[in-house]
């Protein structure tokens, strides 16, 4: 059963995200980043979605279970795009927007086509097999796209304090849930400890966008190359 | 031409990279899922029916 811990988590993580469409909105940044912003009010959206249906039909009912990793799977998909669209704000210069698009549709169906070849052998649940194993790897295809992005921004001498900061707390967003998953699978002992802190994750990124979003301006510069040349 | 290959060459070289690091995170998982969009409350897995404890194999 879920304690009050659980709802007040899910409840601030919820608040987080309307917080960053609001800072978005404020600072006209809603349509600069508008598919963050469209990930955001889906998320949003699901987490309004889940707690009606968790209400309706209970947490270990199948409707909540089936509603939340459909969900999150469409959830990861969005996140996706949302990462894509920051390559095309650090390579608006280059004029790669194409090959942007093509990278993104050739990596997306390469994924999919892997997820398929793992859960082809299961008789049973293929297409639920299909939709978690997606997201799964999807988030791990996340994970090495922020770290290209942010070696892209290193490279590229980017200085827009913005979109350098989107960039880098996804990067912690993406490795804190890497990092809590592997210790979770390492330490199983320890297994609660690690589930305990699994939703606190889930409130990083929010609060990150809307500090973000509310506290540096657009045209806020800094220069993260500094941090990749080694002092003799 | 060329650049259309390299893109395609850099997404394949992004999906290894990507199931590699999958790989060696799930090492020693238990079939557990990674859910990181949100802060709800994760449900079991859709393929665990029920939360009774797994016993071992029945070829063991």
């Amino acid at each position: 059963m879920l304690g009050p811990y659980e709802y007040v988590v899910w409840l601030l993580g919820t608040l987080l995200e309307c917080a960053v469409l609001v800072c978005a909105f404020k600072k006209n940044a809603l349509r600069r980043y508008v598919l963050l912003n469209v990930y955001m009010a889906a998320s949003v959206l699901f987490s309004i979605g889940r707690y009606n249906i968790l209400s309706h039909y209970g947490f270990t009912s199948k409707e909540y279970l089936y509603f939340y990793y459909y969900s999150d799977s469409l959830l990861t998909i969005a996140l996706y795009f949302a990462l894509v669209s920051l390559y095309s704000h650090i390579f608006a210069d280059l004029n790669a927007e194409r090959y942007i698009r093509l990278g993104t549709v050739i990596l997306l169906s390469g994924t999919a086509l892997f997820s398929y070849a793992v859960v082809q052998q299961f008789s049973s649940k293929l297409v639920t097999h299909f939709v978690v194993e997606l997201s799964q790897n999807l988030y791990f295809v996340g994970l090495v796209l922020t770290y290209i992005l942010w070696a892209a921004v290193l490279k590229m001498r980017e200085t827009r304090t913005q979109l350098i900061q989107l960039v880098l707390s996804m990067g912690v967003y993406f490795s804190l849930f890497a990092a809590n998953f592997a210790l979770q699978n390492l330490y199983h002992s320890r297994g609660s400890f690690f589930e305990f802190l699994t939703p606190l994750f889930g409130c990083f990124l929010p609060l990150s966008w809307a500090f973000t979003f509310w506290h540096v301006s657009e045209d806020a510069r800094t220069v993260p190359s500094r941090l990749a040349v080694v002092p003799r | 031409m060329s650049r259309k290959l390299t893109v395609v060459l850099l997404a394949m070289l992004v999906l290894v990279g990507a199931m590699s690091l999958k790989t060696v995170v799930v090492t020693h998982g238990d079939g557990s899922v990674i859910m990181a969009n949100g802060s709800a409350p994760q449900p079991p897995t859709p393929w665990k029916n029920g939360s009774a404890p797994q016993p071992p194999t029945p070829w063991k």
